[in-house]
Parts: C-alpha cells; sequence; structure tokens
C-alpha cells in the first residue's frame, strides 16, 4: 500500500462521506428522534458517545495495538506498521479525550456529578493517559527502529487496558450504564429510529476515522521524507565544503605585534 | 445553552479543528518536500552550497 499514491479523489470522496453521514446523524439525532422516556431530551448525547468511544477505543487503538504486533513480528517488520500505529494513537487520544468530555456532559444531568471515579470511567481516563504517554515517547530522540520497537511495546502495554474498559461494566459494580448495542446477548437495548440514528452515527464516525488515518499516515510519510531531504541537503553541503579550494596562502598568516615574545 | 447543545458543539468543533490541522500539515509538509526536493541536487564542486530558492537571501527578487 502506498498511500501517497492513493487518488486524492478517493480519499476526498471518504471525507466527503463522512461529513454528509454525520451531518445526517445531527439532524436525526437532533431534530427528528423523539426525547427518550426516561432520559428526555439529554438521550440526543448518546447519538454521538458511543460512536466517538467506538473510534477511540476498538478501532483507532486496535488498530496501534495490530500494527505494533505486525511490526514487532519479524515476519512483517515495516515501518509501514509503525506509521500506521502512529497515526492511528493520535486519532485515538482526540476520540478518547472527546469520549471523556461528552460522557462527563451526559453524566451531569443524568448521574448528577461531571465525574465519578468508577471503575469505566478511571479505566477510560487511564486509557488516555497511557496513549498520551506513547505520544510523547514518540517524541523522544532515537533511531527509527529504536522508536518504532519502544512505541510498538508500549502501545501492547496500553492496549492491555481495552478489555478492561470494555468489561467493566460487567466486573465490577459502576454507575455507567452496561453495553446497549456490544450486549453480551447480542440482543440490541435500543429500537426504531433511535437505533437507526445511533448505528449511522457509527458509520459517520468509522468514516471519519479512515479518512483522518489516511490524512495522518501522509503526514507521518512526509515528515521522514522531509527530515531525510534535510540530512541529504547538509551532506551535500558538507561534501560541498570539503571540495571546495582552502584559502589562499601566505596572505593569511597572522601579524605578531612587535616585541611579543613566544 | 443545554446539555445537549454543549456536548455537540464541544465533539463537533474539536473533530473540525482536528481535520483542519490535518490538512494544514499535509499541506504544509507537501510544500516542505517540494522545496526540499529542489534543493537535494548536489552542487558542482567548488560550490560552497547548494542554492535554496525562496529561502536564501535575493532569491525574491
Amino acid at each position: 500500500m502506498k498511500p501517497l499514491a492513493m487518488r486524492p479523489a478517493l480519499v476526498r470522496g471518504l471525507g466527503i462521506a463522512a461529513v454528509v453521514s454525520l451531518a445526517l446523524t445531527i439532524w436525526l439525532g437532533l431534530w427528528v428522534t423523539p426525547p427518550d422516556e426516561v432520559q428526555g431530551n439529554i438521550v440526543r448525547l448518546l447519538y454521538l458517545h458511543p460512536p466517538v468511544a467506538w473510534v477511540a477505543l476498538y478501532l483507532a487503538f486496535g488498530i496501534a495495538a495490530l500494527s505494533s504486533l505486525l511490526y514487532l513480528w519479524k515476519r512483517t517488520r515495516s515501518l509501514f506498521w509503525d506509521r500506521l500505529a502512529a497515526a492511528s494513537v493520535e486519532i485515538g487520544v482526540v476520540f478518547n479525550a472527546l469520549t471523556l468530555v461528552t460522557g462527563s456532559i451526559w453524566g451531569r444531568p443524568t448521574w448528577g456529578v461531571w465525574w465519578t471515579w468508577t471503575a469505566r470511567l478511571t479505566s477510560t481516563a487511564l486509557l488516555l493517559v497511557l496513549f498520551l504517554g506513547y505520544l510523547a515517547l514518540r517524541r523522544v530522540p532515537a533511531d527509527p527502529e529504536v522508536r518504532a520497537r519502544r512505541c510498538a511495546v508500549a502501545a501492547l502495554v496500553a492496549f492491555v487496558d481495552v478489555p478492561i474498559v470494555h468489561f467493566s461494566v460487567q466486573w465490577w459494580q459502576t454507575l455507567h450504564q452496561g453495553a446497549s448495542i456490544l450486549t453480551p446477548t447480542h440482543s440490541f437495548k435500543v429500537h426504531g429510529s433511535m437505533l437507526w440514528t445511533m448505528l449511522l452515527g457509527f458509520v459517520a464516525m468509522t468514516l471519519l476515522y479512515v479518512w483522518m488515518l489516511i490524512v495522518r499516515y501522509q503526514i507521518e510519510v512526509l515528515k521522514d521524507r522531509v527530515g531525510d531531504e534535510e540530512l541529504e541537503i547538509s551532506l551535500a553541503e558538507r561534501r560541498a565544503e570539503g571540495d571546495a579550494p582552502p584559502p589562499a596562502a601566505g596572505g593569511g598568516a597572522p601579524v605578531e605585534p612587535a616585541g611579543s615574545v613566544r | 445553552m443545554s446539555y445537549v447543545d454543549a456536548g455537540y458543539s464541544i465533539c463537533l468543533t474539536v473533530l473540525f479543528l482536528y481535520g483542519v490541522s490535518l490538512i494544514l500539515r499535509r499541506r504544509r509538509l507537501l510544500r516542505a518536500t517540494n522545496v526540499a526536493g529542489r534543493d537535494a541536487t548536489v552542487p558542482p564542486p567548488g560550490t560552497a552550497r547548494a542554492s535554496r530558492p525562496g529561502i536564501d537571501a535575493g532569491d525574491d527578487q
């Protein structure tokens, strides 16, 4: 796969599809679907919050972990996987932060608090911190291979928290509600227009994630290319300086002041 | 402003700004690679350094 050679029209089309589906989700979520019997209008936030969480936890961090694994495996080792993981983690961090913010805004009128240290919320916050650490690790100057190996291990360690987040509502008593879509019995707890709007939200956020991933991956490739070309220019300049004729002899000897003693 | 409005505003604004930042970062790097690609030619022996159009003084005249 050569993303830089990927047709720009395809990437643009993907971006447009993401925007259109997101606009449709907003229209359905805010104006078409009815208020919930129990939650009232606050339920409208749930057309955004679970899709955003889906992208962060399962898609972005899942792809980052898979890419890291493929990088660490000698048979598939390639900088492609490292770049893909880096791109995916950055997007995942943005979506993870949005998961916490939208969840908090939903929690205030529903639970009466902006934040509570229950298992689901704490493990999600921990996940954000872990992957912020991954991004910090990428900025530590190192050989590209060393950095890639280091970050791949870090991504896999951080990903251990994802199943903890997922099963936290089953393993511990928590204020957070259980799964509505990915239920253990594979039965939806949401129905009708609410279900379709939520599913469209998932599609919209997934399309947006794929578009962002392609663009972010291209940035990663370009960053490496700019670094390589700057290095080539520096080397060319050094070589040119080495080939340059020395300064004219005889005229450059320093004149010692009269009476000076060596 | 209701909680719903706040949630939608924050979420969509952040996603929009992040998307725009990605496009701008890619555009800036593409421009940088184009400039660096032109400069990557090895200068002939005796030349002090490769010229960098648009960067070195006097090039913008």
